[in-house]
């Protein structure tokens, strides 16, 4: 068994079946060890599930089973689950420091003990100098540190995470991540976060749920989710710059495959460059919406031709957008790359990049040589 | 936190409706008394059960009360219309004077407008009475005693200061961004108070209009000692009730419910408006 | 189009001082970048130009013309907010209208003003939706349709990205500097993303403290900033600092990284001995094999994919942690121990006691 399991479970808020469906049949489970994101857009159903899952709200059907009990019918307390909370929410009459040990308070440990933990994870996330100051006298981004620490010091069987990163400084984040993705890891603690931002999502969490419309999209790793996106909302969604999208009339005789996307431009690709189940797949369906990433572009000699209309540097990437059949196509470069607006270039999509959806579903057909 | 056991709802249920009971009772009673007579009022012990009359009403309507003692001539329509004059037209004057003063308060900071504010609503805090003597003093040697022009004024200085601080309040709730956007949109500043400001406060205009109706219509003390016999309100025209042959309780109740009917209507059409006009969101983008 | 200058100009709020002696020239036709920390002054010196607040002190001028006796709404500008700011009562056409409106046009030239400018941002379809009723990407090009439908000179855009989700922020920031091109107007824009800054500005000026810390080209400011302080607002993940003592040698400087040495251009020379900071961004590590020369030897502590990136925390002997950041999908350093490597000339020095770069001989040369 899991060591979190959530079945079938749905959220509705008025009355069940007829008020608004905020989770609809989630089921997931979640092995002991894993830190797991849930991604979206606000609204999306996340955090409605993340509270499920603390108990601050009831689900509406389904249940919910933490290292090997049934909890959805627990109070919080009896979760055995620690929260960071979005609005931070520390105690105002304490001090940072006495914010974090409180945590601890239920555990019963030595103050030597405590005054340890505390020291630690004040160092993890640099708040040993205001450890005495109040939540009012401290910035954001510290509360977030200082609620943060608060979570973390706990030893539970679940920790949970609302958008634990949102106000942190800029510049802090990067080292942060890494910090505290290393000691979860270290501790083998099981997390959740839930968050709408992908970068802090693929940078801490083994598996992403991607949630939309209170419907979970997609469950997988991250490397998964990217490479092999369900359906367009997770494809579009995950992924920045996003990917490319084209619709597409599929053409071609004998094993040739000739993509028609608007305006006249057309991708042809010789027998061969899919496979026969891909290449059936798509004749059979004939409207299509064609997806690449904007790395998997690359510029070529010959090639289909497209117009750069921006060049933007970003320090240690290029962003390129050039007018393509109707619509705009985005390349990324490591280096630095300089093409001037208005210049004609050839690009060159290697079908092997190429993600296909269905036009009318928005489900993945196919993913480069493999069907989806 | 969802977890409410039947038992739960049910004891709250309970307790809202021993709560609606406690406030309502007094005025269902009193719409009851405005269908009875004297006698079936004053029947020991009180029951529910009676056989209703409009003579009250019709006693206030025709201007004839019959007592026992005889039958005595009463003004209670003219003095609702004076309630319904005098208050409308101290609200409107308040309204004229006091909403640009609260774009200003809210919007200019100068030195010292904070105080200006505070002394303006100062004017509360005294007490009538304290005012009263000099003020009628003033009136008399004025020529303003016992005028309409005399009470719409002093009525003015109750629903001023309401009015000035409840409008200011919502115009400072306006995000500025939304005005700097009209104004640099190409349009004055009392472009951007008339299309802008007035409409977005609109809600809370109409709040503390409300709000100054109900305390001018309610004023007692001012009418009582400003005001003869024809230009009196309501309110202390209910003291006519109080004749020498015993206190007309049915007549009393009725009034009461003729005077309170106007603001109670106005008060729901308010609330629907209120509502409307609240939830038109967005003012902070 | 228009120029744009300020002049010595000065802002207090009560005793803060928001704006201190602060100018700037903006060209014709040229895109300005306010970029720093919220609370730098950025939003308050937009709306000392469009007029809605009066400076304490100096000038400024819109097209040469002295703008101390010209009220808000007849400077002719377009202004977009970070908050959107659009009239809730009123429906998206009268929204954009509303400076169109201003000038006593004719109903014709409104309808096909805004209409023109509503297709090109691609909110055509709801123009008849109040504010609330519209999505957040669609209220953001609503406002900016409002900003640009009176063909203003000066544009100024009060990080008008700020408020919509990531993706919508990249297809604008796409969009954005070839709509702005087409019009030709002089635009000042205010964001606290430095991608956005480098993106669309022509210069980018950096706010700090109701100052102008630095002026220049994104090359400029990504690649020798002046402190510092600027150097750690540009860059994810932040760039790497390390106090370094740079020791004189034979050939020049070098400083020390896990035991080894990391030679620093010998222009530097000045710094030997003194106490400073270096600076290094986390793409110009690269991976190396143990033997290859310059190799640093670090223990890997975590990856984290970031966009198009993979970040990797590092710890060196000394236990100073690095990020190291490579191109997605090249090949990842064996877990545990692994060697890193870096050009000195592509590294900056900072003085650590007042945070300022230490220039090299290229600098001067530059600046000269």
């Amino acid at each position: 068994m899991s060591h979190l399991s959530l079945a079938r479970v749905d959220k509705f808020y008025g009355r069940v079946d007829h008020g608004v469906h905020a989770v609809q049949n989630v089921s997931m489970d979640i092995e002991k060890g894993e830190i797991v994101a849930l991604l979206g857009s606000s609204g999306c159903g996340k955090t409605s599930t993340l509270r499920m899952i603390a108990g601050f709200e009831e689900a509406s059907r389904g249940t919910i089973a933490l290292a090997g009990r049934e909890v959805h019918t627990l109070p919080p307390v009896r979760r055995n689950v620690a929260m960071a909370f979005e609005g931070y929410s520390l105690y105002p009459p304490l001090t940072v420091r006495q914010n974090i040990a409180f945590a601890l308070k239920s555990a019963k440990l030595g103050k030597t003990e405590v005054d340890a933990r505390v020291a630690e994870v004040a160092q993890l996330l640099e708040i040993e100098d205001i450890l005495d100051r109040y939540p009012s006298s401290i910035s954001g981004g510290q509360q977030q540190r200082a609620s943060l620490g608060r979570a973390l010091i706990r030893e539970a069987d679940l920790h949970l995470l609302d958008e634990p990163m949102g106000q942190l400084e800029p510049q802090l984040r990067a080292v942060l991540r890494g910090r505290i993705k290393h000691f979860v890891k270290e501790r083998g603690y099981t997390a959740i976060l839930v968050t709408h931002d992908q970068t802090e999502a693929n940078a801490l969490a083994d598996r992403i749920a991607v949630m939309e419309g209170g419907v979970l999209q997609q469950f997988g790793t991250p490397s998964m989710i990217k490479e092999r996106p369900a359906n367009l909302f997770t494809g579009t969604f995950v992924g920045e710059p996003p990917m490319n999208v084209f619709t597409a009339r599929v053409a071609g005789d004998d094993g040739r495959i000739v993509l028609e996307l608007p305006e006249g431009v057309t991708l042809a690709y010789p027998a061969g460059a899919f496979t026969d189940d891909v290449r059936r797949t798509i004749r059979a369906k004939g409207d299509i919406v064609i997806g690449i990433r904007p790395y998997s572009v690359r510029r070529a000699e010959s090639g289909v031709e497209a117009t750069v209309a921006v060049n933007q540097w970003l320090g240690d990437q290029t962003h390129i957008a050039a007018d393509f059949a109707g619509g705009i196509i985005v390349l990324v470069e490591h280096d630095r790359t300089v093409l001037e607006p208005g210049r004609t270039i050839a690009v060159e999509i290697d079908p092997a990049a190429l993600h296909i959806f269905d036009a009318a579903t928005g489900i993945a057909l196919a993913h480069g040589m493999e069907l989806a | 936190m969802e977890h409410t056991s039947t038992l739960e709802r049910v004891l709250r249920g309970i307790a809202l409706s021993l709560i609606v009971l406690f406030f309502m009772f007094p005025l269902f009673w009193i719409f009851l008394m405005s269908f009875q007579t004297n006698e079936t009022i004053l029947r020991i012990p009180p029951s529910l059960f009676f056989e209703p009359t409009l003579g009250n009403y019709k006693a206030l309507i025709t201007g004839k009360l019959d007592t026992a003692a005889g039958s005595l001539d009463i003004a209670f329509m003219k003095n609702l219309w004076n309630s319904v004059l005098l208050s409308t037209s101290a609200v409107v004057l308040s309204l004229i004077l006091g909403v640009p003063a609260a774009y200003a308060f809210a919007r200019h900071k100068f030195r010292g407008s904070e105080d200006i504010a505070f002394t303006l609503l100062s004017f509360r805090f005294a007490p009538p009475l304290l005012v009263l003597l000099p003020l009628t003093i003033y009136f008399q040697q004025l020529g303003l005693a016992d005028t309409y022009v005399g009470l719409i004024w002093v009525y003015q200085l109750i629903c001023l200061p309401l009015i000035l601080w409840i409008v200011r309040g919502y115009f400072e709730d306006i995000s500025a961004d939304v005005e700097y956007a009209y104004r640099i949109a190409g349009h004055g500043w009392f472009a951007t108070f008339r299309k802008i400001a007035l409409p977005l406060a609109g809600p809370g205009i109409a709040a503390a209009g409300l709000l100054a109706f109900i305390f001018a219509w309610n004023n007692f003390v001012f009418a009582l000692v400003l005001a003869s016999a024809d230009k009196q309100p309501v309110t202390v025209a209910a003291l006519a009730f109080v004749t020498a042959s015993g206190i007309q309780y049915g007549q009393i109740a009725a009034g009461i419910v003729l005077s309170i009917t106007p603001t109670l209507a106005i008060a729901l059409y308010a609330q629907r408006y209120l509502v409307e006009g609240l939830s038109l969101g967005a003012v902070k983008g | 189009m228009s120029t744009l200058e300020l002049d010595d100009v000065v802002k207090k709020f009560g005793p803060d001082t928001v704006i201190d002696h602060l100018s700037l020239k903006v060209a014709d036709g040229e895109k300005l970048v306010l970029f720093g920390p919220s609370g730098a002054g950025k939003s308050v010196l937009l709306r000392l130009v469009a007029g809605v607040i009066r400076p304490d002190g100096g000038t400024v001028r819109i097209g040469g013309a002295d703008m101390a006796e010209i009220e808000a709404e007849d400077r002719g500008v377009g202004m977009a907010f970070q908050n959107f700011a659009l009239f809730p009562h009123m429906d998206a056409f009268d929204n954009i209208a509303s400076p169109l409106v201003a000038h006593r046009t004719t109903r014709e030239k409104i309808r096909t003003g805004v209409e023109d400018v509503a297709r090109l941002l691609k909110i055509d379809h709801v123009l008849s939706h109040k504010p609330r009723a519209l999505s957040n990407g669609q209220k953001q090009r609503t406002a900016l349709a409002r900003a640009l439908v009176g063909q203003p000179p000066l544009l100024l855009l009060d990080d008008p990205l700020r408020n919509v989700d990531a993706k919508l922020r990249f297809e604008m920031r796409i969009e954005l500097p070839r709509l702005l091109a087409d019009r030709g107007a002089t635009v000042v824009y205010v964001t606290q993303d430095y991608k956005e800054a480098m993106a669309i500005g022509d210069r980018i000026a950096v706010m700090r403290d109701g100052r102008i810390a630095q002026l220049g080209t994104p090359e400029e400011i990504y690649g020798a900033p002046e402190t510092l302080a600027i150097a750690r607002l540009f860059g994810d993940p932040t760039i790497n600092l390390l106090d370094v003592v740079p020791e004189a040698d034979g050939e020049g400087l070098h400083v020390t990284i896990s035991d080894r040495p990391v030679r620093l251009p010998a222009a530097l020379r000045a710094a030997a001995g003194k106490p400073c900071v270096l600076g290094i961004r986390p793409e110009s590590f690269h991976f190396v094999e143990a033997s290859a020369p310059g190799a640093i030897p670090v223990e890997i502590e975590a990856e984290t994919p970031l966009n198009e990136k993979t970040v990797t925390l590092a710890v060196t002997r000394r236990d100073r942690e690095l990020l190291i950041s490579r191109p997605a999908g090249t090949p990842a350093p064996a877990s545990g121990s692994a060697h890193i490597a870096v050009d000195g000339a592509a590294t900056l020095l900072f003085d650590k006691g007042d945070g300022r770069r230490i220039r090299g001989a290229d600098d001067e040369r530059r600046a000269a």
